[in-house]
Parts: C-alpha cells; sequence; structure tokens
C-alpha cells in the first residue's frame, strides 16, 4: 500500500528539517512519498541530499518564498542508503574490502603461507581508516576461533570500530560456530553487497 | 556595519577594515596591543570542555597575528534558572585551565542572565608593531600550511542531531580544544609571509580574503586536506551547516573545481570552524622542515594544502 506524508519544516534551522524528516522514515509506516516544505536554502540542500541517501528521487519547487521538496521511490524496493550512485569518493576516504579465504598467503609452502599471512594480519592497521570492512570466509573463519594466532589484534581492530564479519555457513561447515571469538557472523547476500559498495576489494588466499 | 562612521585614530595599526581577526593599537615603537573577542552558545555537552573550546578558541585571534596573549576577560549570559550552577562552574574551570597553559592571566569579566547560555572570552595580548603578521602578504610560489582538520561545523551539526559516535566526538573536541600556540610558535621560524586562522568563513573564505586584491590564486590539492572523521559523509546526507552554504554562496565565484573532485569537498572547505586551525604562507624549501616541527610538536595532522599561483585572476582553484 502507497503511503504518503507531508512535512512542515518550515521555521526549522539546520539540522532540525534534516532530523524531522529522519523520524518521518524511522517511524512505523515507512512512507514511500513525501513532501517537506522548507523555507531556507540550507534546509533544501539538506533535506533533498538527506533523502537522496536514503534512496529517493528528489525534486524542489520554489512557493513563493518557501520550497516544497517532493521524495518519491522510497520504502520498500528502494535501494539500501550507500548504494545510491555517489560521485568518486575523494582520495583519503576509499573504502577497502579485504576477503581472508585461507588460513595462508599465497602458494607454495603453507607453513611460509601461515606466517605471511599472521603479519599481514597484524600489518593490516597501517592502512587507515580507509580499511572499511575484514571478511573471513571458507578456512579464513578459523582465524576468528580460540586459538587464532591473531585474536588479539583483530578484537583490537574491532574495537576501534572496524567491522569484522565472518562467514556463517563456513564456521558451520568447520563446526566452529560456538569458538567464534571476533566478528559478527554474516551471509552471502551481506557479503556481495560490500563487495559492490567496497571501492576496492582485496582477497587473501 | 555598512554605512556608520567607525571611531578611529592614528596609532590603530589594524582596525575593522581588513577583515583581520583582532585589531592591534600601537603604545610604543616597540610595543602594540592586539585585542579580540569571541563567545557562542555550547557546542558539546561537556561543559569542561566547552570552556576549553571557547577558551582556545577566543586565544587563536593573537597567535593568528603572531602575538602572545597576556590578559582576558570572561563574557558570560546564564539561564540560572534553568541550568544548574554546576554547569556554569564546569565551563569556566575549562576556560581557566587552558588559559593557564597558555599563560594569559584572567582579570576580569562579566555575566548576565540570559534565556540562552552563552561563554566567551575577550584577549588582549602584545606584539611589537613591526612584526605584525596579517592576512594579506601570501607570495607568489608560497605553499600553504593547515594545522588542524576540517570539519567541525559539520560534525557539531551531526551532534545535535545526535548521529556522530562517541568517538567522533572526542576527536572533534580535542581538536577544537587544542590551543594555536605551539604552532604559532613554529611558524614564526619559516618566514611565514601571511596568517589566519581558520573560523566562521572556513578554509575557502578565508583564502579568499588572504587573497582578495592581490591579482594571485591559490591552487588546492584537496586530498592533502586533513579532514575529521565522518565529515565527508555527514555532509553528504545533509548535515551541512547553513553558515556553510552561505560562504559558499558568498566566495563560490571565486572556485574553479577541477574536474573528478568530490564536490561534496566544497561544503567540507566552506563550513565554519570553530577554534580551527592555522592557515599560513611559508617558502617551498621551508614545508618540510615546518611539518617536520609540527609533527613532532604533537601537531599531527597538520599538512601543506596547496600554493600561490599566478592564474592570471584571483581564483581558488581546487585540485
Amino acid at each position: 500500500m502507497a503511503t504518503q506524508k507531508n512535512l512542515d519544516a518550515r521555521g526549522l534551522t539546520c539540522p532540525s528539517p534534516v532530523l524531522l524528516v529522519k523520524d518521518a522514515l524511522e517511524a512505523e509506516t515507512v512512507p514511500q512519498s513525501l513532501s517537506v516544505q522548507v523555507d531556507n536554502e540550507a534546509a533544501r540542500e539538506n533535506v533533498t541530499r538527506f533523502l537522496q541517501s536514503r534512496g529517493f528521487t528528489v525534486n524542489s519547487t520554489a512557493d513563493g518564498d518557501d520550497w516544497v521538496i517532493t521524495a518519491t521511490g522510497g520504502a520498500a524496493g528502494a535501494p539500501a542508503p550507500e548504494a545510491v550512485p555517489r560521485p568518486a569518493p575523494a582520495a583519503g576516504t576509499r573504502k577497502i574490502m579485504v576477503v581472508v579465504a585461507a588460513t595462508a598467503m599465497g602458494r607454495g609452502d603453507d607453513v611460509l603461507g601461515e606466517k605471511l599471512l599472521i603479519s599481514y594480519l597484524k600489518t593490516l592497521e597501517e592502512m587507515g581508516p580507509e580499511l572499511w570492512r575484514l571478511v573471513f570466509i571458507n578456512g579464513g573463519v578459523k582465524l576468528t576461533v580460540t586459538g587464532s594466532p591473531v585474536l588479539e589484534e583483530l578484537q583490537a581492530y574491532e574495537r576501534n570500530g572496524l567491522l569484522i564479519l565472518a562467514c556463517g555457513t563456513c564456521l558451520e561447515h568447520f563446526k566452529l560456530t560456538a569458538d567464534k571469538q571476533v566478528g559478527q557472523t554474516t551471509n552471502m547476500l551481506d557479503i556481495v553487497t560490500a563487495m559492490q559498495l567496497a571501492d576496492s576489494v582485496i582477497t587473501l588466499g | 556595519m555598512c554605512g556608520l562612521e567607525i571611531p578611529t585614530d592614528e596609532r590603530v595599526l589594524i582596525g575593522i577594515g581588513t577583515a583581520d581577526d583582532a585589531g592591534v593599537y600601537k603604545v610604543s615603537e616597540e610595543l602594540a596591543l592586539i585585542q579580540t573577542v569571541d563567545f557562542f552558545t555550547p557546542i558539546v555537552d561537556d561543559p569542561y570542555a566547552f570552556g576549553r573550546i571557547a577558551a582556545a578558541n577566543a586565544l587563536s585571534d593573537v597567535y593568528a597575528m603572531g602575538g602572545q596573549p597576556k590578559t582576558a576577560m570572561n563574557i558570560v549570559a546564564f539561564p540560572a534558572q534553568k541550568l544548574p550552577m554546576e554547569v556554569l562552574r564546569q565551563t569556566l574551570a575549562g576556560g581557566m585551565e587552558t588559559l593557564k597553559r597558555a599563560g594569559v592571566a584572567l582579570i576580569g569579566g562579566h555575566s548576565i542572565e540570559d534565556d540562552e547560555f552563552k561563554y566567551g572570552l575577550s584577549v588582549t595580548g602584545f606584539i611589537h608593531p613591526e612584526r605584525i603578521l596579517a592576512n594579506r602578504g601570501l607570495r607568489l610560489g608560497d605553499r600553504l600550511i593547515l594545522t588542524k582538520p576540517l570539519g567541525t561545523g559539520i560534525i557539531n551539526t551531526a551532534i545535535k542531531g545526535g548521529l556522530a559516535s562517541e568517538q567522533t566526538v572526542a576527536e572533534v573536541t580535542e581538536q577544537m580544544a587544542a590551543l594555536n600556540d605551539t604552532a604559532a610558535r613554529i611558524m614564526a621560524g619559516c618566514n611565514v609571509s601571511a596568517c589566519t586562522d581558520i573560523t566562521g568563513f572556513g578554509l575557502l573564505g578565508h583564502l579568499a580574503e588572504m587573497i582578495d586584491t592581490t591579482g594571485a590564486a591559490v591552487r588546492i590539492d584537496s586530498a592533502q586536506v586533513p579532514l575529521l572523521a565522518e565529515a565527508l559523509e555527514f555532509a553528504r546526507i545533509g548535515f551541512v551547516p547553513a553558515g556553510a552554504y552561505r560562504n559558499k554562496t558568498f566566495r563560490g565565484h571565486l572556485v574553479d573545481l577541477q574536474p573528478g573532485v568530490d564536490p561534496i569537498l566544497l561544503d567540507v572547505f566552506f563550513d565554519p570552524q570553530t577554534s580551527g586551525g592555522l592557515l599560513f604562507g611559508c617558502p617551498a624549501e621551508a614545508v618540510e622542515r615546518v611539518l617536520d616541527q609540527l609533527r613532532a610538536a604533537g601537531i599531527v595532522r597538520a599538512a601543506a594544502i596547496g600554493e600561490v599561483i599566478d592564474a592570471g585572476r584571483e581564483a581558488l582553484i581546487i585540485a
């Protein structure tokens, strides 16, 4: 069922108009279309950006000294907030996703490969804020469980705000679900979406 | 103050006319007074932190002119019916901590009852009349150094909306509370040509003032400009203060945004800053040494963000 909501944000200064819209979008019944009245340029620009970031198609028309912003295409079927096409990110704001798909790095000698991977994961923080997601799949999930040689490091990354994901199917396959000590359990849909959103995906293993 | 006759005398070295950071009055051949005042409503929830930020912000104008702040007076508007007195006490304590660190004496103040809490200081500093560092004076080829990351206005807007993470609140608070004293001392050792502190007009607004009527252009390497965490993200989803849009409208005609540069960056570059960093010009050969000194002194986000060039017109080229 299509829902429509009208909001009056006149007389409000930033960030109140955006917060009014945000509340409306977080209400029990999420509107599929929305009209917002604003009376200043900053509010018009900010509300437009906010609705676009939530997947709406946005138009605004002048109404005397005010503007009416109309937004359509929200709610079910809208792309995820971050899936909206956006300009190329500036340097320093790239999103790098690292996928660890094994317990060793490279091929040739697995003992060496394991050492290399441990060293790699300990050094990973040098990427700085561009490191956006760290995902463990297949044998890689063994690094997220009790006894992992990099558990402390991974837990420290997580405390510092890095989102670490471990493949749930893989944990189950190795019967390690109960032993996971770091990261959130994830599924293939999350992984596919994250790969799409990342500016760069690095796969190891 | 258009149309009003501004009282002045021949000892006023820098007055209202040049949009400089503070006024300067010549006392003798060796001594001039720098005077400045600033106050505002709370921008963070923690009153002690608010006090520190307000003091660092008020002192900054003196540092930006190359002077040494000496005395300060509190300015307080407080709703005693609405807020506990402890809030005021904590705010003043925060301000005093910063004054102590800066070696500045608090010699008085004035408070009134008001509906909305406001705090700030008037500050007086000393400078040699011939060593005043103005915001005009950039030379062709000068490199521009910025000592604090940008985005306090955007982050503060997001804080009002309850969206900023604790980590971001902590980062922005520390940046705003940081004194510009050390940066000013290091800057003084590099044959500096001009300086300002980044406040209400944002980086590009202040740069526009620095090149106004000089005929010079600046080229900003946007990848080098330090930004507070999340500032760009919050700008993208609509948490830009009205002042940033006003700054952009006022000075936007000077901006030449090169292809491939994220236009949202402009909002961060025009974002009004509270207690922003120093922005100064120094010779290219001094840049590495100055940056090393700044970083060694703990000013780790300092960066060389661009240079003064001849583009045949005044322009802010964002590359």
